[in-house]
């Protein structure tokens, strides 16, 4: 465990040292939040006019918060950074040394991630706060279980993603997997709750990833229930425990079909 | 004489340009070649690039059974932005993908490589690299405007503005890169306004008031790129049409213009590298 926390340590060091991007990053996100406020705006065209259980505050809200997730958790890095290495052969040196080759990928990217979330959440807070007040009946004393939720929806995406880029062991490129996976991620968890697609697609979405990497955490932010809140925290565990066999055993299958062209 | 000069000249002109526009597309055909070494990859790409664009379709079901217009548009004209979106990107993606990543080549000294080259330096640098999953959004945006296309002057318009669409993107893209010659962070900048153009390009204008408005026609110009050129497909209007072009080819200028001032300011790093 000790070697993870030294990598997780360094590479949190060595994003610190990058901050200003990361400052710079918060365009795209205003540019997202903007165009979702003037949507919202045009859909809700009367005063607490309620959509599919959500005010025009609970729902700019829910989208502030999945996009905040979005953007901070930068799934590209994550996917990229596995194709890459299969890719380009790096994997070659990686999977000899004495760590696991997708925990080592998945501590770095918490690391990435443990920089940009506190950042982009402090800004989402305060654009959120300023734009269309503050959430109406946000429990304060339940923040820490809302932070556990984010956490563990970060982490299931991460496995998830890992587990699509190591489909590069078969297809070279796993690009465009991910291309599909985010789309779909972001389509039914980001831009909406799930409660505004037909009822009866509803039980489906709650057994996808998108349950539990978006809508759960951002669903708890804007409209806390304790029963809620057991609901989801379940689903992430059992998904991450899903997903974390998955990428060990999608590993092990891939690295047998490895073969090193010299260099 | 003197007739008989100008005529000679004017030839000399025409072969040169004719010239440089063989070499510009051999750049593009061999950039393909490179990429078509893999052919599933290259297939793959294209099509989950095709279906990764069309899943968003699934928003604007949603969003028009709760209101039958966004921002003045029904999902017909939505589409249209999307068709003429996608096209216009991918087209420029294709053909001139280099010039979006024209800073990383500024900052780190790697233009000697075209510095040295008989012909355009710009058009060497623009059509260096072409982006694969490019040929995907521009087949998804011909798909697009072949279905929802047949309304007004639709399907007749199309090709001009695609053109005018495909020079916007680059131009300003060439224009956001070639600071980078002032000054070190544009490529974050560049990245970020490029990534809001395309953004605001795939909603309706409707829904944005005010200055936002303005940004989006002058200083974002995806309103000259996308929502003109859209609105023109469904209703025609020559001032419109005039203004579209005209903006186009102002805007195509000043950043070939801008770039060449910068590139007096290039310093190289001295990597050796070859071009194959």
């Amino acid at each position: 465990m000790r070697k993870y926390a030294v990598i997780y340590r360094s590479v949190c060091m060595e994003n610190l040292q990058y901050a200003a991007n990361i400052v710079m990053g918060f365009a795209s996100y205003f540019v997202f939040i903007f165009i979702f406020i003037m949507l919202w705006n045009y859909i809700y065209q009367m005063p607490g006019e309620v959509i599919a259980g959500y005010t025009k505050e609970q729902m700019i809200w829910y989208v502030m918060m999945t996009e905040m997730i979005w953007f901070a958790s930068n799934s590209a890095s994550v996917a990229g950074s596995v194709t890459t290495d299969i890719r380009g052969g790096n994997i070659a040196y990686l999977m000899n040394k004495p760590y696991h080759y997708t925990l080592y990928i998945l501590t770095k990217y918490t690391g990435e991630w443990s920089i940009r979330l506190p950042m982009y959440a402090l800004l989402a807070a305060a654009a959120g706060i300023g734009m269309v007040g503050a959430v109406p009946g946000f429990p304060i004393s339940r923040l820490p279980l809302m932070i556990l939720c984010v956490i563990l929806g970060i982490t299931v995406n991460a496995v998830f993603l890992i587990c699509i880029g190591l489909l590069s062991f078969w297809i070279e490129d796993a690009t465009p997997f991910r291309w599909l996976y985010d789309k779909l991620i972001l389509v039914v968890g980001t831009i909406f709750p799930i409660e505004i697609f037909p009822e009866a697609l509803q039980p489906f979405f709650k057994l996808t990833p998108i349950y539990t990497v978006c809508y759960g955490p951002a669903k708890l932010i804007v409209d806390f229930s304790d029963s809620k809140c057991v609901e989801i925290l379940l689903a992430q565990v059992l998904y991450l425990a899903a997903g974390c066999g998955l990428m060990f055993y999608t590993y092990r299958k891939g690295v047998r079909k490895l073969y090193v062209n010299g260099g | 004489m003197s007739m008989e000069a100008d005529r000679t000249r004017a030839d000399l002109m025409f072969a040169a340009v004719k010239n440089q526009l063989r070499v510009s597309l051999l750049s593009v055909k061999y950039n393909m070649m490179r990429e078509m070494v893999n052919k599933v990859t290259f297939v793959t790409n294209i099509i989950f690039m095709m279906l990764n664009n069309a899943t968003i379709l699934v928003q604007w079901i949603i969003l028009f059974h709760l209101r039958e217009e966004v921002g003045g548009y029904t999902l017909k004209e939505i589409m249209l932005l999307w068709g003429m979106t996608a096209a216009s990107y991918g087209l420029s993606h294709i053909l001139f993908a280099r010039v979006f990543f024209l800073p990383e080549l500024v900052i780190s000294g790697k233009l000697d490589a075209y510095l040295v080259q008989p012909k355009s330096v710009l058009l060497g640098i623009m059509t260096s690299a072409t982006d694969i999953s490019a040929i995907g959004d521009f087949l998804y945006g011909l798909l697009v405007i072949g279905i929802f296309g047949h309304q007004g002057r639709g399907l007749y318009l199309f090709p001009l503005f695609l053109i005018t669409g495909t020079v916007i993107f680059t131009a300003f893209a060439l224009l956001m890169g070639s600071l980078s010659f002032w000054f070190v962070r544009m490529d974050m900048l560049g990245r970020q306004m490029m990534l809001g153009m395309v953004s605001f390009a795939t909603y309706p204008d409707g829904i944005f008031k005010g200055v936002s408005r303005f940004l989006l026609y002058f200083i974002i110009p995806v309103g000259m790129a996308v929502y003109h050129p859209v609105h023109l497909m469904i209703r025609f209007d020559k001032g419109m049409l005039f203004t579209v072009l005209g903006y186009a080819l102002l805007l195509g200028t000043v950043s070939v213009a801008v770039f060449y001032r910068g590139l007096r300011r290039y310093a190289s790093s001295s990597l050796m590298e070859a071009r194959m």
